[in-house]
C-alpha cells in the first residue's frame, strides 16, 4: 500500500474511537512498540555525496534495503553514516522513490545501469510511476532487442560445431548460404534459374516474325516450342529440387509448409505437373493458359535472395489495417460519385454510362486523374459532377499523399500507443490488486501467526516468542483491522476462502436435512449464499455456523489457511463462555429458536452454538 | 476523402484538449492554506512541540495545499482498508472533523480532533464519538442515522468475511444499541443517556483507552 499514507496510520488508529461505543466484542490489544520510532536523521553517503532523510522515510517500503536491516552492513562506525559506493546521480531517484512514493525513470541515464541500481536497493521496476513507465518500458525493449541481435549475429558467426546431423546441416545451409562454398553455390545457381525461368515467361510472348506457313504473326513461345518447353522443365526440376530438399531439413515441417516462402515455391511450380497431367483438351487449353499465369509468382522467390523485399513485404502486413481503411474510404467516394454520375447521365443518349459499375471505371480513371477519355459525361449536371469529382480525386490523392503517410504513421503509432497504455493499464491493475490482496495476505498470515503464537503462549504459560519481527506500522495497521472486525463481529477471509464457504454451504443446502422452518427473512440479498438466507431466519446464525464447521471438518478441504484459523477461533471462543459477565436479555430470545433447531444437532455443535451465542450477543 | 475522415477524427481531440488546459488552470489557482505557529496549536492542543511537528510533516506530504478535501480524505482512509468500500464512513468522519463546515480539513481541524481523541479526557472522546454518531448534529442519534452510521462500518468489511455478513446484520446490531443506550425507550438517544450508558460499559471504557499511545 502507499507508504505516503502510512503518516496517516496514527490518524486512522484515532478515528477507530468512533467504532468503540458500537462493538459487538472486547477490543484486542494494541501492540506494544518495544522501541519507540526514533525519527532521527539518517545520512546516507553515496560516493562523497551526502544525503540525508528522516528514518521514518526509509522505513516506509521495509522490503528494500534501505527500508530494512540490510542497510545495518553498510553502516561506517568511523563517521556514523551509511556508506554506498554507487552512483550518486541515480541514488538520488531511488531516495526521491522513498520520500515521495513515486519512482521516476530519468531519461539520460542507460536503462542497464538503472536497472542494476534497482536491483542493487531491492526496489522492482514495476513500481516506476505512469509518468515515466512507458519510456522506460521502451529503452528495455530496445535494450533487449539489441542483445538479441548481437546474439544472432555471434551465432550466425560461430564456427560450425562438427557434430551436427545431416539433416540439421541441410537447413543451416539453406538458411545462411554463407557458411559453406556448397551453400553458396546452391543460392547462386537457384537465383540463376529464377532469373531464367522469368525472362523466358517474358520472352515467350515476343512476336518473333512469321513462319512461312503462316499468315500471323507468332510469338517466341509458340515458335520454339520445344526449347522453351526444356527450359521449363530444367527449371521446374531444379525449383522442385529446392523444395523437396528445404521440406526435408526443416526442423519443423508443418511449420514450414505454412510458411509463405514454401506456398510460394509451390504455386511457382504448380502449374507446370497440372500442365502435364492435364490432356491438350481445347475446353481446359483456356483454363491451363491462366495457370501459366502464376508462373510469374517465380518472381517472389527472389525475396529470399533480397532482404529489401523482405522488409518491404512485412511493411505492408503491418500497415495492412491502414492501407485497408484508405481503400475502404475511397472505395466509398468512388460508389458516391460513380452512383451520380450515372443518374446524372441518365438522360443523355446513347451514353456510356450504362450503369453503374460502369460508371466505377469512369470514377476511378478521374479520380486518380489519369482520365482516358474513353468515358465522358455529356449532359452539364454530368459535366458539373465529373469536374466535383476530378477535382476531389485531386484532394484526395495528389494533395494529401504526403499528408497521409506522416498521419498514417502518427495514427498507427498512437494507436499502438493506446493498445500499449491499454493493456499497461490491464497490467496496472493487476499489479494494484496484487498490492491489496498482498495487504490482505499480510493481515491473514498476521492473524495465523498471532493465533500459534497465543497457542502457543496458552501451552507453556509464558511468552515464548516475542511477536515476529514485523515493523511497527505492519503490526499497528494489523491491530487497526482486527478492531474493526470485533466491531463488527466478522472476520476478513480471503477470497478463495470466501468462495469455498459459499459453494460449501449451498451445497450443504442442496442437500440440507437440517433445513429448520423457521420464520423466512424476506429481504433479497446481495450476497451470494442468498438460497440459504431465505429459508432461514437471521436468529438461527449460530446453528449455521456449525453447519459450515461441522461440514469443513467432514470433507478434505485443501485450504488449510481458514481450517486452522477457524479451529483456532473455536479455541479462542470458549474460555469466553467462562469469561462472559454479561448476558443481555437479548440472548434469551435467542437460545429459544436454536434449542428448536439444535435439535438435531449433535452435542458438539450445541457447545459451538452456546459459544457463538456468546460471541454473538456480547454487550 | 479518406484525408477529410481522417481531419475530422482529429478534431475532438483538440477540443478535449482545451477543455483540460481549462481545469488545469483552475487547479493552479487553489486554495493554499498555511496553519497558525506552532506555539499557538501547542497553547490549543495537548500535543508536544515534536509531536506537532511529525504530525505536520505527514499531514503536508500527502496533502501539499494545506487542506483536505473529501475526496483526498476518502481516498486516503481508504487505503486503510483495502477489502472493503471505506468512502460512507470517511464522509461521516470528514464531517466529524469539519468542525466549521467549510468543506475542508484544515491543519488546525485536524490536530483539534486529534488531540481529543488520542490525548482527551473519556468524557471529550464521548462527545466525540456522540457527535460523529449525531449526523445532523441535532442533539439525538436516531436509529435512522444509526444504521446508516453501522452500515458504513460494515461496508467497510467488505464482501470476503466470516461468518458471511447479511443484509440484516447492521440493523440487529443497531437494535442491539438502541436497545442497550436508550434508557427511556423513546426512540432516540441523547448526550446524557449516551454518556451515562457507556460510562457504566466496562468494556467501552477500557476500549477508550486503547490508543492513547498512538503517537
Amino acid at each position: 500500500m502507499a507508504a505516503g499514507v502510512a503518516a496517516w496510520l496514527p490518524f486512522a488508529r484515532a478515528a477507530a474511537i468512533g467504532w468503540m461505543p458500537v462493538a459487538s466484542t472486547p477490543m484486542p490489544i494494541p501492540p506494544q512498540d518495544k522501541r519507540k520510532a526514533q525519527d532521527g536523521l539518517i545520512i546516507l553517503n553515496v560516493s562523497g555525496t551526502k544525503f540525508q532523510t528522516w528514518r521514518t522515510t526509509l522505513e516506509r517500503y521495509p522490503d528494500t534495503l534501505l527500508g530494512s536491516t540490510e542497510r545495518d552492513f553498510f553502516f561506517h562506525e568511523e563517521t556514523s553514516e551509511y556508506f554506498f559506493d554507487r552512483d550518486p546521480d541515480i541514488f538520488r531517484h531511488i531516495l526521491n522513490f522513498y520520500r515521495t512514493g513515486k519512482l521516476h525513470y530519468p531519461r539520460q541515464e542507460c536503462i542497464s545501469a538503472y536497472d542494476e541500481e534497482l536491483a542493487f536497493f531491492g526496489i522492482i521496476p514495476e513500481i516506476i510511476g505512469d509518468c515515466c513507465y512507458e519510456e522506460y518500458k521502451d529503452r528495455r525493449r530496445e535494450n533487449a532487442e539489441r542483445l538479441q541481435d548481437d546474439e544472432e549475429m555471434d551465432m550466425n558467426n560461430d564456427v560450425t560445431p562438427v557434430n551436427l546431423t545431416f539433416r540439421e546441416y541441410l537447413w543451416r545451409a539453406f538458411e545462411n548460404p554463407h557458411t559453406s562454398t556448397l551453400a553458396l553455390v546452391f543460392y547462386y545457381v537457384t537465383g540463376f534459374f529464377i532469373a531464367i525461368s522469368v525472362m523466358a515467361n517474358v520472352v515467350e510472348t515476343v512476336p518473333c516474325g512469321t513462319l512461312p506457313n503462316r499468315s500471323k504473326e507468332m510469338s517466341c513461345g509458340d515458335r520454339y516450342a520445344l526449347a522453351f518447353f526444356c527450359l521449363d522443365t530444367a527449371c521446374v526440376m531444379i525449383f522442385t529440387v529446392e523444395y523437396l530438399l528445404r521440406l526435408i531439413a526443416a526442423p519443423s515441417r508443418c511449420k514450414f509448409m505454412k510458411s509463405v516462402m514454401s506456398v510460394i515455391d509451390v504455386v511457382a511450380i504448380m502449374p507446370y505437373y497440372i500442365g502435364l497431367v492435364m490432356t491438350d483438351n481445347d475446353q481446359v487449353s483456356g483454363a491451363f493458359v491462366t495457370l501459366r499465369v502464376f508462373r510469374v509468382f517465380r518472381i517472389f522467390k527472389f525475396s529470399r535472395h533480397s532482404a529489401g523485399l523482405r522488409i518491404l513485404g512485412y511493411t505492408l502486413k503491418s500497415c495492412a489495417s491502414e492501407l485497408g481503411f484508405l481503400l475502404f474510404s475511397l472505395t466509398m467516394a468512388i460508389i458516391i460519385f460513380a452512383t451520380v454520375m450515372f443518374y446524372a447521365e441518365k438522360g443523355s443518349t446513347a451514353t456510356k454510362f450504362t450503369s453503374i459499375p460502369a460508371a466505377f471505371w469512369y470514377t476511378i480513371v478521374t479520380m486518380t486523374t489519369l482520365g482516358y477519355g474513353d468515358m465522358v459525361p455529356k449532359t452539364i449536371v454530368g459535366k458539373v459532377f465529373g469536374s466535383i469529382c476530378s477535382l476531389s480525386g485531386v484532394l484526395v490523392i495528389a494533395l494529401p499523399v504526403p499528408v497521409i503517410v506522416s498521419n498514417f504513421s502518427r495514427i498507427y503509432h498512437q494507436s499502438q500507443r493506446a493498445e500499449k497504455r491499454r493493456a499497461q493499464r490491464k497490467t496496472r491493475l493487476a499489479r494494484i490488486r496484487a498490492a491489496k490482496i498482498r495487504g490482505t495476505n499480510a493481515y491473514m498470515r498476521y492473524k495465523q501467526n498471532g493465533l500459534l503464537i497465543d497457542a502457543l503462549e496458552e501451552e507453556a504459560g509464558q511468552a515464548l516468542v516475542g511477536k515476529a519481527a514485523s515493523p511497527p506500522f505492519e503490526s499497528q495497521h494489523h491491530h487497526l483491522l482486527h478492531c474493526l472486525e470485533k466491531t463488527t463481529n466478522h472476520e476478513f477471509v480471503d477470497e478463495q476462502t470466501f468462495q469455498a464457504n459459499c459453494m460449501e454451504i449451498s451445497v450443504v443446502n442442496k442437500s440440507g436435512s437440517r433445513t429448520s422452518s423457521l420464520s423466512s427473512s424476506p429481504h433479497g440479498l446481495s450476497s451470494c449464499c442468498s438460497r440459504r438466507h431465505r429459508k432461514k431466519s437471521s436468529f438461527s446464525l449460530p446453528s449455521t455456523n456449525n453447519q459450515e464447521l461441522s461440514t469443513i471438518q467432514i470433507r478434505e478441504r485443501p485450504v488449510s489457511n481458514s481450517r486452522s484459523s477457524l479451529n483456532a477461533k473455536l479455541d479462542e471462543t470458549m474460555p469466553l463462555k467462562c469469561d462472559e459477565a454479561y448476558i443481555s436479555p437479548s440472548m434469551v430470545r435467542l437460545s429459544a429458536p436454536v434449542a428448536t433447531s439444535s435439535d438435531d444437532a449433535s452435542t458438539a455443535t450445541t457447545t459451538y452454538s452456546q459459544s457463538n451465542i456468546v460471541r454473538v450477543s456480547a454487550l | 476523402m479518406g484525408a477529410l475522415m481522417v481531419i475530422f477524427s482529429l478534431q475532438p481531440k483538440q477540443r478535449r484538449k482545451t477543455t483540460d488546459s481549462v481545469e488545469d488552470e483552475l487547479e493552479l489557482s487553489a486554495v493554499r492554506h498555511r496553519p497558525e505557529g506552532l506555539e499557538q496549536l501547542e497553547a490549543q492542543t495537548r500535543f508536544s512541540r515534536k509531536e506537532l511537528q511529525i504530525l505536520y510533516r505527514g499531514f503536508k506530504n500527502e496533502c501539499p495545499s494545506g487542506v483536505v478535501n473529501e475526496e483526498t480524505f476518502k481516498d486516503i482512509y481508504a487505503q486503510f482498508f483495502p477489502q472493503g468500500d471505506a468512502s460512507t464512513y470517511a464522509h461521516f468522519l470528514f464531517n466529524a472533523f469539519d468542525t466549521d463546515h467549510n468543506g475542508s480539513v484544515s491543519f488546525e481541524d485536524f490536530v483539534m480532533g486529534l488531540s481529543i481523541l488520542l490525548r482527551g479526557t473519556v468524557q471529550e472522546k464521548l462527545i466525540w464519538a456522540f457527535n460523529l454518531y449525531d449526523i445532523n448534529k441535532d442533539g439525538y442519534i436516531t436509529k435512522e442515522e444509526m444504521l446508516d452510521i453501522m452500515k458504513a462500518i460494515y461496508d467497510m468489511m467488505g464482501k470476503c468475511t466470516y461468518p458471511v455478513l447479511k443484509e440484516e446484520t447492521p440493523r440487529q446490531h443497531v437494535e442491539v444499541f438502541f436497545q442497550k443506550m436508550d434508557k427511556n425507550k423513546d426512540g432516540v438517544v441523547t448526550i446524557d443517556e449516551f454518556i451515562d450508558c457507556c460510562q457504566n460499559d466496562e468494556n467501552i471504557m477500557r476500549s477508550m483507552h486503547l490508543f492513547e499511545n498512538v503517537l
